[in-house]
């Protein structure tokens, strides 16, 4: 059964197992509880690659997961080794699968599903007065994108029992643009003041405001800048409205050497030379990058959410051997408790 | 080496997220000060920081300049001038109002909407738009000799190039007037024989839409009546001066596998659209660390003869450390190629990466140098067809 956007569905997914009040932070089950996560970040932090190995993370607990992409960046499809980035879930290992979402179908899959004569729906579908008003309209496709998403996390399977996904793992645009993204619900249930398109926008705001249905992850490297940049995303996430489950630290420099390691690296330097020095550099150079990095880190544990840890891949992520790796990294993280703010 | 750029009124430094842009944007505007020019750069998303290295105050949408004393302690003296600015679309898009709106009423009346309200500040897209429309007052300003762009960070790094065509089609396209000429004059639709289609299409957003929203839209887009010409014929401004030579392009990458592949899809755009393309900037090469030492264990007993503890596990934590460092420039290196050989010349410029993250005025002056460097423009790369 494919997912419409179609407000009239025979009966949502329950979003939460939680309490329907809006928790406070104190009590917010913690990401790996969630069954939608966004991740987002800036840009090349890592969120295709992150948002992969949760998916392969949550599989491998056993849930039938959800995999989704924004049409245009097929980089999970790639990572995933999709050829076609179908806009309709696809098998891409077990337990895990995968779609890319489609602005443009999916706004003739919203008509057509809030309209009960096809004909009319071909109409509009063939308008071109139509088509340059849904390409030009600003946030329209924002909103569409949106409905999409929510109507895959509310879908039940065919006997009605149990939502269709146990878990859905959005990967977001860049910071700025998701946090507009997740923005647009509550935007468009200002705008339009009463009216269907009103009721559409709260009943999707509903779902990805709720701390015990969705959860955000923010994704950061260990530099100054981006760590920075990443609780402002927080702070600003946070005024929103919008639930942030974790902050993921990707890329991690190992740390291979002590304190006292770094002292007799020290004084060995000095009587050595060659290709001794050159390795020993290489050394303390990674020493004192993984101390730098452990500051950055502490800095965004002040942003008050669980931060997750990932290793950097010195021979790349972009294989599936460095995916599952991460997988497990990923698993170790999520099984911290949240709270500790 | 990225001199012919340096010699233009604008330059645009684009590329994929993270790549460095706002590095490099800062940079370049650094190196055209230290060369005695005017020049202000236009921020898009700058941590605090680093606007705080170019001495902006809180981030202003106004140009700020920064502080001679300061730039020269720093050990990155200017004769020129260095401005900066953060680009807030919502001041840019109300002035952009101010502008074209005929009377104070209809400016006041926009602006208090709220689907402008909305439209203006938290819309993505609209941000594309001001960027370019920033540009543009800027160029008119007077103060600046150039004017380095860094650009949104888009999912398409051009996008903010099509932004301000897609952004007045909507608000004065001709098929809005059709969709909102009913509210604006119900006779509109009965004095026209009007394709079924078309009335078909009203009735149908009526519906889905709901009136009221609709009502909305086609107020809110009546009020800019009159003032469509003049957004366009500014973004069409802005783009005839975006593909003449007094603008520049670099594409800016980093040696990943993602970056280095947008990279290449950007220099084939910006050359099929007819942007002045100035070279790839290659951000954050990692140095290539010598070859690993032949005995493992003559370094470990040197260690051991130091006093240092565990020294057979350190030595190989050692080598570790060297093999992971060599694997990175090694990547690094052939991705370098794949990039040459795709965008069909070694890039304009290599930037080492750094050991400090370059969010200082030192930091930014060491980039201006790997900048300016001439030491990778042997061959001569795209930058040849420029000027
Ligand atoms: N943990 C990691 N170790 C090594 N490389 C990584 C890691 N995470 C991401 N990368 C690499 O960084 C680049 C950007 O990652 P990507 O997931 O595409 O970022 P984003 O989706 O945020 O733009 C890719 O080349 C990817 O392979
Ligand atoms: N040459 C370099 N060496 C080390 N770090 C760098 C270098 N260039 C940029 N960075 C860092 O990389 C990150 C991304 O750079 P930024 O200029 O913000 O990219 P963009 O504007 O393209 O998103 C920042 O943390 C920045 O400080
Ligand atoms: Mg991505
Ligand atoms: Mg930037």
């Amino acid at each position: 059964m494919a997912a419409s956007n179609a407000p009239r569905q025979r009966g949502a997914a329950p979003v939460s197992s939680g309490p329907t009040l809006t928790s406070q932070h104190a009590i917010d089950p913690p990401l790996a509880e969630r069954r939608l996560c966004f991740v987002l970040g800036k840009g090349g932090v890592g969120k295709s690659t992150v948002s992969a190995a949760l998916g392969i993370a949550y599989a491998r607990q056993g849930h039938r997961t959800l995999l989704l992409e924004v049409a245009g960046r097929d980089r999970l499809s790639r990572l995933l080794d999709r050829a076609d980035a179908s806009t309709e879930p696809t098998v891409v290992g077990e337990g895990l699968y995968a779609a890319t979402i489609d602005p443009e179908e999916a706004t003739e899959e919203y008509l057509r599903g809030q309209l009960p004569v096809r004909a009319i729906a071909d109409v509009l579908a063939g308008s071109k007065t139509f088509r340059t008003f849904t390409q030009a309209a600003p946030g329209l496709k924002e909103m569409v994108t949106l409905g999409k998403i929510w109507s895959y996390a509310v879908e039940l399977r065919p006997d009605q029992e149990a939502p269709e996904w146990d878990r859905l793992v959005v990967d977001a645009p860049a910071t700025g643009h998701a946090v507009a993204l997740l923005e647009t619900a509550a935007n468009v249930r200002e705008i339009a003041q009463g009216g269907p398109i009103h009721e559409q926008a709260e009943r999707i705001r509903e779902v990805i405001s709720h701390p015990a249905a969705t959860g955000i992850a923010v994704v950061a490297r260990p530099d100054e800048l981006p760590v920075s940049e990443a609780l402002d995303a927080i702070d600003r996430l946070r005024a929103a409205e919008l639930p942030v489950a974790a902050a993921i630290l990707n890329c991690i420099t190992p740390r291979r050497f002590s304190d006292e390691d770094v002292a007799a690296l020290e004084s060995a330097r000095a009587l050595v030379n060659g290709s001794e020095r050159g390795a020993i550099d290489a050394a303390l150079a990674e020493s004192r990058r993984a101390a730098r990095e452990a500051r950055h880190a502490r800095d965004l544990e002040g942003g008050g959410v669980p931060v997750i840890r990932l290793p950097l891949l010195a021979r790349g992520a972009g294989r599936l051997a460095g995916l599952e790796e991460l997988a497990s990294a990923v698993t170790d993280g999520l099984s911290q408790r949240a709270g500790v703010a | 080496m990225i001199e012919a750029a340096l010699e233009r009124r604008v330059v645009v430094c684009c590329g994929a997220g993270g790549v460095g842009k706002t590095t490099v944007s800062a940079a370049v505007a650094l190196e055209l000060a230290r060369r005695g020019r005017r020049a202000a750069v236009v921020t898009i998303d700058p941590a605090r920081r680093l606007a705080d290295a170019l001495g902006m105050a809180g981030l202003g949408d106004e140009p700020t300049e920064a502080d001679g004393a300061a730039l020269r302690a720093a050990g990155a003296p200017a004769s020129g001038q260095l401005w900066a600015l953060q680009l807030d679309a919502k001041a840019t898009f109300d002035r952009l109002v101010a502008r074209y709106a005929p009377d104070e009423e209809v400016r006041e009346r926009i602006l208090a909407n709220r689907i402008y309200q909305h439209l203006s500040g938290a819309v993505a897209g609209s941000q594309e738009y001001m960027a370019v429309e920033r540009l543009h007052e800027l160029l008119e300003d007077g103060r600046f000799d150039h004017i380095v762009l860094d650009t949104p960070p888009a999912e398409n790094a051009l996008d903010f190039l099509d932004a301000p065509e897609r952004m007045t089609r909507f608000v004065g396209g001709k098929a809005l007037r059709v969709l909102t000429a009913p509210a604006e004059d119900s006779a509109w639709l009965g004095r026209r024989a009007l394709a079924a289609g078309t009335s078909a299409v009203m009735a149908v957003l009526r519906r889905v839409t709901g009136a009221e929203l609709l009502d909305d839209i086609a107020e809110f887009l009546s009020s800019f009546e009159g003032m469509y010409a003049g957004f366009a014929e500014r973004a069409g401004e802005v783009r005839s001066l975006l593909t003449s030579d007094e603008a520049a392009f670099l594409v800016v990458a980093a040696p990943e596998e993602e970056p280095a592949a947008a990279a290449v899809e950007l220099v084939r755009r910006l050359e099929e659209d007819g942007f002045p393309f100035a070279g790839i900037v290659l951000n954050r090469v990692h140095r290539l660390p010598p070859g690993a030492p032949r005995d493992v264990d003559d370094l470990a007993r040197r260690l051991d003869a130091l006093g240092a503890p565990r020294a057979p596990a350190l030595a190989a934590a050692v080598l570790e450390a060297l093999e992971d460092a060599r694997a990175v420039a090694i990547r690094d290196l052939d991705l370098r190629e794949g990039l040459a050989a795709a965008a069909g010349g070694p890039a304009a410029a290599v930037i080492p990466a750094l050991e400090r993250e370059p969010v200082d005025v030192a930091g930014l002056a060491e980039v201006a140098g790997a900048l300016v460097s001439p030491s990778v423009s042997a061959k001569r790369g795209p930058i040849a067809s420029l000027g």
